[in-house]
């Protein structure tokens, strides 16, 4: 049975009616779609709130944005591409390589665009999932979020910031056509998307201000050109491509060692970033205001060789006081310095431990995945949660890394997602859901797990902690054990209903 | 009136007309009936004024003071020009321009005072030399602090003198293109080692100078390239302009030394004062060539009495 589904919103308002739904375009969804159609399975719609696929690097295409893991590793197993023009690609390349990737599979034409999901609610007697977007109604059997946890920017709560009379951008949300030429702009916030950008506008603008809460570790960037023989080598010999990822793989996961095991296996690395800011920064006020308190590893360990020197240019202010209040013209900080400003960026973040995605979601009880997950995210094996039958999420709980390759994560969810699909095809069930005793198990191995990890222990607080200083985001061990767990359906910590059961009961 | 305790804050780059890139800091509104600004010493930075301005704060809250700091090329964050490439080319008639640039760029309305420590003061009096139509108008107070107009290096003549002119070069050359190794060497005593502050106590500060001033001093100058060192060097030895020091006698001067100064020892202030008939000139016992940081309460009166002075000239 395939569906006919357009690409466009439809107008009439009809409900349509698939087998699986899965709401974005980000490498998570592409890839599960790409996965259900490699096997035959068409009956899919991919729900996208932008125009086109892409997800987390479709949006943000700010200036400098670029991946912290190479491109060979950073990239679908099952889709290599010989042609990365650099080790570590910018946003440009990784999106052209994700909208290739989606024509080349035929995705496109599953993705509805315009689909802003609005709610997704459980019909326990039609066993399927009613998903209302803003591009009309859709009924799935299965229903797959991989909204991602990089997808809503948060906004810091500071007093006055609605009253700036500049412009404002979130990182996330840039504006291109806003010319920061010989302007005073303001940047809020030190993570990985400020520190791209700090560099890449400081030549151009009159002058920049970083604002600064907590300093990040920063280690150098091995970034080169691919060269064209290399390139070609790559062509030539897809295995030797094969091979080098599989030892950025290997490399990257040493790190683990270091951050969950023996944190005293990061020294090397935090002597590594120390000499670099030692290297690039001489005046030794910003040095130390440069200085982190906490364990290398405890926030997101960053790559950059540019930063430092932008934040040292003549025209670059750092500034760590705290800010105090922003007014129509200006940003006034504790210590009553108040720096004219003419453009604010926030380079703030998003919502990862209070995925707005959950408050749309509502389960078989009525309650939403936000509801349930109060207290703290819970999943079976980060993918299932109990209570929300025939759902899967994707870049959910748990799942998130910080040394390595998102899409290795990702890879290993969807098999897991594709395994349970099969298995429900398999065993002829309509509905399958993971029960709340294998949730606690999993939550515990979690804990466990985490317990002496650099993340809790390293003294830092983070976006990878939510508001009860649980790990609710990182998977906290060697990324192939989670492979391994997420190989196959763990059949026993599911509760199937055959779909023959209703049968009897519809013919009586 | 909104609050009055915040103040102004702006970070700017000033492009000279050679092509350096200063690093200055403005503190205080547009509006502010003088403008203040600060030229640093020799292989230091705009910090080694952060004392004595810590005192002017409130002064600059009020909005009676908008205040200049900026670091000179080839120190703190200011680049070179291309130029610079040739050390031989680097002058402190250069860095008086470059105080042209910043005052063009930065104050180019309205009365200023300018104030220099050590290589800063001579920077004032080449600026002095060099666009003297400024002075009067325009700057209408100077304070010189531990500085000189000339004859820095041994009388011309001797024996000592032949052989700096003729080995200088090649020693500021070395220097330059071994300023890595150099660098290397430097980090073996940082600015915490006790050796490292014995040396930059002897060399540089009085009888009351207290360890924590000391440090900061040394973590500043460590922050200074073996280039800046070394390039710079031989244009202290250059400098001399005793006898161009016409345009600064029409503004009120106050020249500050003290007695322990070992760089530009007091008969250098004391010579300057005779050139400068109406100059006020104090000198400070137990204190040497670090009195920004020594004695911040008197570089404060001083500028007090001179911004007072140029306030008071506006409103006349």
């Amino acid at each position: 049975m395939t569906s006919t589904l357009e690409n466009r919103p439809d107008t009439d308002g009809a409900v349509r009616t698939v087998r699986v739904a899965i709401i974005g375009t980000g490498f998570a969804g592409l890839g599960m779609a790409i996965a259900l159609r490699r096997r035959g399975e068409d009956d899919v719609v991919l729900l996208e709130r932008a125009d086109d696929v892409g997800g987390t690097w479709r949006d943000n295409h700010y200036p400098g944005a670029a991946c912290d893991v190479q491109s060979n590793l950073y990239s679908f197993s099952f889709a290599p591409n010989p042609d990365w023009p650099r080790s570590y690609s910018e946003q440009p390349e990784i999106q052209a390589y994700l909208l290739a990737t989606a024509d080349r599979y035929g995705i496109r034409e599953k993705c509805v665009f315009g689909a802003e999901v609005t709610g997704a609610r459980w019909d326990d007697a039609a066993r399927q999932w009613v998903v209302s977007t803003t591009a009309g109604e859709f009924r799935a059997t299965v229903l797959v979020s991989a909204a991602g946890a990089l997808a809503d920017p948060t906004y810091p709560d500071i007093p006055g910031l609605d009253s700036f009379a500049g412009t404002v951008m979130h990182s996330a949300r840039w504006d291109a056509d806003h010319d920061l030429t010989g302007e005073r702009v303001a940047v809020i916030g030190t993570g990985a998307s400020a520190i791209q950008i700090v560099p890449a506008i400081q030549p151009q603008v009159d002058s920049i201000a970083v604002y600064q809460r907590t300093p990040p570790w920063i280690v150098p960037r091995t970034d080169h050109p691919v060269k064209p023989w290399m390139q070609r080598l790559y062509r030539w010999l897809p295995g030797f491509q094969k091979l080098v990822r599989a030892f950025l793989y290997v490399v990257r996961e040493f790190l683990v060692v270091g951050m969950a095991k023996r944190r005293r296996f990061l020294q090397p690395v935090g002597r590594l970033a120390k000499a670099h800011l030692t290297r690039q920064v001489r005046d030794p006020k910003l040095r130390a205001a440069l200085t982190p308190d906490y364990t290398i590893g405890c926030k997101r360990i960053l790559i950059s060789n540019d930063y430092y020197p932008a934040v040292s240019a003549p025209n670059a202010e750092l500034v760590t006081a705290g800010i105090a209040e922003i007014r129509p013209h200006s940003i006034v900080t504790r210590d009553g310095l108040e720096r004219p400003t003419d453009t604010l960026v926030l380079a703030t973040g998003f919502h990862v431990t209070d995925l707005p995605i959950a408050e749309r979601i509502t389960g078989r009880e009525g309650r939403t995945l936000a509801e349930v997950w109060a207290d703290g995210m819970v999943s079976n094996r980060s993918t299932t949660v109990a209570g929300f039958p025939n759902l899967f999420l994707l870049v959910g709980p748990n799942v998130g890394v910080g040394h390595t390759s998102m899409v290795y994560m990702i890879e290993s969810q969807i098999a897991y997602v594709d395994d349970a699909l099969q298995t429900m095809a398999a065993e002829g069930l309509a509905v399958l859901e993971t029960t709340p005793e294998a949730q606690r198990a999993y939550r515990e191995l979690i804990a466990a797990k985490s317990k002496n990890t650099v993340w809790l222990a390293g003294g830092c607080a983070s976006w990878y902690l939510d508001s009860h200083g649980h790990n609710t985001t990182l998977w906290p061990d060697f990324t192939f054990r989670f492979r391994r767990m997420t190989r196959r359906l763990d059949r026993e910590n599911y509760v199937g209903t055959p779909a023959a059961e209703r049968t009897p009961e519809v013919a009586a | 009136m909104t609050s009055t305790q915040t103040r102004e804050r702006r970070t700017a780059a000033v492009r000279t007309d050679d092509g350096a890139v200063l690093h200055a800091t403005i503190d205080g509104s547009d509006d502010a009936p003088v403008t203040l600004v600060l030229a640093h010493g020799w292989t230091l930075s705009q910090a080694s004024w952060d004392d004595p301005v810590g005192e002017l704060v409130p002064r600059i809250a009020a909005g009676e003071l908008r205040l200049v700091r900026y670091d000179q090329r080839g120190h703190g964050r200011s680049t070179w020009a291309p130029g610079d490439d040739d050390p031989a080319a680097v002058t402190i008639d250069r860095l008086g321009l470059d105080m042209g640039c910043v005052l063009d760029q930065i104050a180019p309305r309205g009365p200023v005072v300018v104030a220099g420590h050590s290589m800063g003061g001579m920077t004032i009096m080449c600026l002095a030399a060099a666009r003297p139509e400024l002075f009067g108008n325009r700057v209408r107070g100077t304070l010189l602090v531990s500085t000189s107009a000339g004859e820095l290096g041994p009388p011309a003549g001797t024996a000592k003198e032949k052989l700096a002119r003729r080995f200088a070069p090649g020693l500021v050359a070395v220097a330059v293109g071994g300023a890595r190794v150099i660098e290397g060497l430097r980090k073996l005593t940082p600015p915490g080692s006790r050796q490292h502050q014995k040396i930059v106590r002897g060399l540089l500060y009085g009888a009351d100078a207290t360890d924590e001033m000391v440090r900061e001093g040394a973590e500043i100058m460590h922050a200074t390239t073996v280039r800046a060192f070394a390039v710079f060097y031989p244009a202290l030895g250059d400098h001399d302009k005793r006898t161009e020091l016409a345009a600064l006698a029409r503004v009120p001067v106050e020249i500050l030394v003290g007695t322990s100064d070992k760089l530009t020892p007091v008969q250098h202030s004391r010579k300057l004062a005779e050139s400068l008939p109406d100059a006020v000139l104090h000198v400070e016992p137990r204190t040497g060539h670090m009195l920004l940081q020594e004695r911040p309460q008197l570089v404060v009166d001083a500028l007090g009495r001179l911004l007072t002075a140029a306030a008071d000239r506006v409103a006349a």
